[in-house]
């Protein structure tokens, strides 16, 4: 007897296609791409410190802005504010704009005749065409998915434990480290991943900002245009390696975490 | 001691309205209400995680309206303990002592103490994820003990645990009352109130409708809600008349009941305890005592026993125990006799 009904075998179909579509043209490059010349790409010195540039400065940009960025999460999570859908519409802004978009409003900000710029300038510090400038491009279009996800995180942590934190005599500052924190931990470490992984794939803005020192995108972009498809291949294909490698073993630090909180977590909460 | 004066705070839709309180040191004060009456809101407000709207909260002559919640010293144990599940049961104890105030020394020596008295020494060091209902209890029971509160709020603390661990809770918060601790017990189960009271309040739609010892409430309930809730189950609308110096009441111009008082209004709702209520195969009442031939309806298991339902024209819950059940088992639909002294009727004038 046939367990599946032509409507399972169109989900199939049709989840099959979708797959397909997204591992082609990976796996197209992956084939067209010669054993030797991809060592040799991975030798390159331009192209190493241009990945090595790349992850440090998203990791950095994540790392920096997640220390606002997680408390304005609580914030959201807990408290009840005029305008707050104003704000949360706000956090959601880079997601739709157009990557070089905000990388041209971001330009204005920090160059040096902006507000940012200036006062940069003033320390004798120039953020454009400057890892400092890049973090803060990757961070404009990536920061909404740490503060959407911690903020998800902080909403899910029953509200009355921190209460009854309160009530232990806890202060504010305590309650946040010693209880919304921890809980909500797996939903900031699963934003951070995100963050992290949408600042390291971002070229639109970053190549406004920074055309040099070459985050790998821009390299990529910059070797297919001067070289072509053959030449910026390999390059691209080392540059998806690197990143795989790199969330597989965030997601795989995030996932033991994930497992020892579940175990410490009791079913009502 | 307590006193709340003229308490009333909104909260979206529902509304604490007016609550006036004053609770002795010392007390077992249980709040009785159905959810959604206002009782864990009234607790909040005490303990200092919601501010009244209105009104001033005083203890031991202290006006605490405006008090942090951290410095009010009044524990609060939530209904479901909320107990911190990313810490140990020894973290969860020490918790109000690891703020950097106390010597490691001494926070162990505090929370083996107190483990030791709520029998849980054996818990300390496990994670709470695989404790029972009545051992998270005492694990926040011994987290809000380890401050010395001033107070104990205690938010349905039998309502999660098994039946057969509620005496054992119980006896520890009877234990705890005795040694001096001033307790206020919200539930909506007028047993536990009947067990652990020394004073009582029926709280009804954000207010309080009836305050008192435990014996007035429950033998004298002022309305129909406050009898319900203190554990009535027969009911009847009756008309009292006079007959020859002697006081009846008529329900339904088909059950007669002989009343004990010198005086009635003109009608009223009179309350029987199931109880109260004897039952036989025979008429084997004193002539002064109220007594109907009736129908068993329905045989029921009964938390004491076994809950029998008469039909003598008017439809009487009789609660008998299991041991006399079994001396003189009832059959559905066999015929009986229902008696009740005078004394056991007791009128809510103009209930509804």
């Amino acid at each position: 007897m046939n367990r599946y009904g032509p409507f399972s075998w169109i989900l199939l179909i049709l989840s099959s296609l979708v797959l397909l579509f997204l591992v082609a043209p990976l796996l197209g490059m992956f084939i067209h791409t010669g054993v030797k010349d991809f060592f040799i790409t991975a030798g390159d010195k331009e192209v190493q410190a241009s990945i090595w540039l790349t992850v440090w400065v998203s990791f950095a940009a994540t790392f920096f802005f997640a220390t606002a960025a997680v408390p304005f999460a609580w914030l959201l999570a807990r408290k009840s504010f005029p305008l707050k859908s104003v704000v949360q519409g706000i956090i959601d802004l880079p997601v739709v704009l157009p990557h070089t978009a905000a990388g041209i409003a971001l330009l204005g900000f920090i160059s040096r005749d902006g507000l940012l710029g200036k006062a940069a300038a003033a320390v004798g510090f120039q953020l454009v065409n400057n890892p400092a400038g890049i973090a803060l491009a990757m961070a404009f279009v990536s920061l909404p998915f740490l503060i959407n996800s911690a903020r998800d995180g902080f909403a899910a942590v029953p509200e009355r434990l921190e209460k009854a934190a309160l009530n232990l005599g806890a202060s504010r500052s305590r309650v946040f480290f010693t209880i919304s924190l921890p809980l909500a931990w797996r939903s900031i470490i699963t934003g951070f991943v995100m963050m992290f992984a949408r600042g390291m794939s971002e070229f639109g803005a970053v190549v406004i900002i920074a055309y040099h020192p070459m985050i790998a995108p821009v390299l990529i972009y910059d070797r297919f245009s001067s070289f072509g498809l053959n030449y910026a291949r390999p390059a691209a294909v080392l540059f998806i390696v690197v990143a795989l490698v790199v969330f597989t073993i965030l997601r795989l630090l995030s996932e033991s975490r994930k497992t020892a909180v579940t175990k410490n977590e009791y079913a009502d909460s | 001691m307590l006193i709340l004066k003229n308490i009333s705070k909104k909260l979206g839709e529902f509304r604490l309205n007016d609550i006036g309180l004053e609770i002795s040191d010392g007390t077992y004060y249980v709040l009785l209400g159905r959810s959604g009456s206002g009782k864990t809101q009234l607790l909040e407000l005490i303990a200092g995680l919601t501010s009244p709207d209105s009104g001033e909260i005083w203890l031991n002559g202290e006006n605490i309206t405006n008090k942090k919640i951290q410095d009010r010293n009044i524990g609060l144990v939530f209904q479901d303990y909320a107990i911190f599940p990313n810490m140990t049961v020894f973290g969860n104890i020490a918790y109000s002592m690891n703020s950097g105030k106390n010597g490691k020394h001494r926070i162990k020596e505090r929370v083996t103490s107190i483990a030791a008295e709520l029998n849980i020494s054996h818990l300390l060091g496990r994670n709470i994820h695989h404790l029972s209902g009545g051992e998270l209890q005492r694990v926040a029971l011994a987290r809000t003990l380890i401050t010395s509160p001033r107070l104990l709020l205690l938010d349905e603390p039998m309502a999660s645990i098994d039946a057969s661990l509620k005496d054992e809770i119980k006896r520890l918060l009877r234990r705890l009352n005795r040694q001096g601790l001033t307790i206020i017990h919200v539930t909506h189960d007028y047993r536990e109130a009947v067990s652990l009271a020394t004073r009582v309040g029926v709280i009804h739609s954000g207010k309080i409708i009836q305050e008192g010892d435990p014996e007035t409430v429950f033998r004298k309930p002022v309305n129909k809600f406050v009898a319900r809730y203190s554990g009535f189950r027969n009911f009847f609308r009756v008309k009292f008349i006079n007959e020859n110096s002697a006081w009846k009441a008529l329900c339904n111009e088909k059950l007669i009941f002989n009343m004990s008082e010198k005086s009635y209004p003109h009608e009223g709702l009179l309350i029987l305890r199931s109880d109260d209520i004897r039952i036989s195969p025979e008429n084997t009442s004193c002539p002064t005592d109220n007594c109907f031939k009736g129908i068993v309806r329905e045989i029921l298991p009964s938390e004491y026993g076994v809950e029998i339902t008469v039909d003598a024209g008017e439809t009487f819950y009789v609660d008998i125990s299991a041991d006399t059940f079994k001396q003189q088992p009832y059959n559905e639909l066999s015929e009986v006799w229902i008696s009740f002294p005078p004394e056991a009727c007791i009128v809510l004038q103009g209930s509804n």
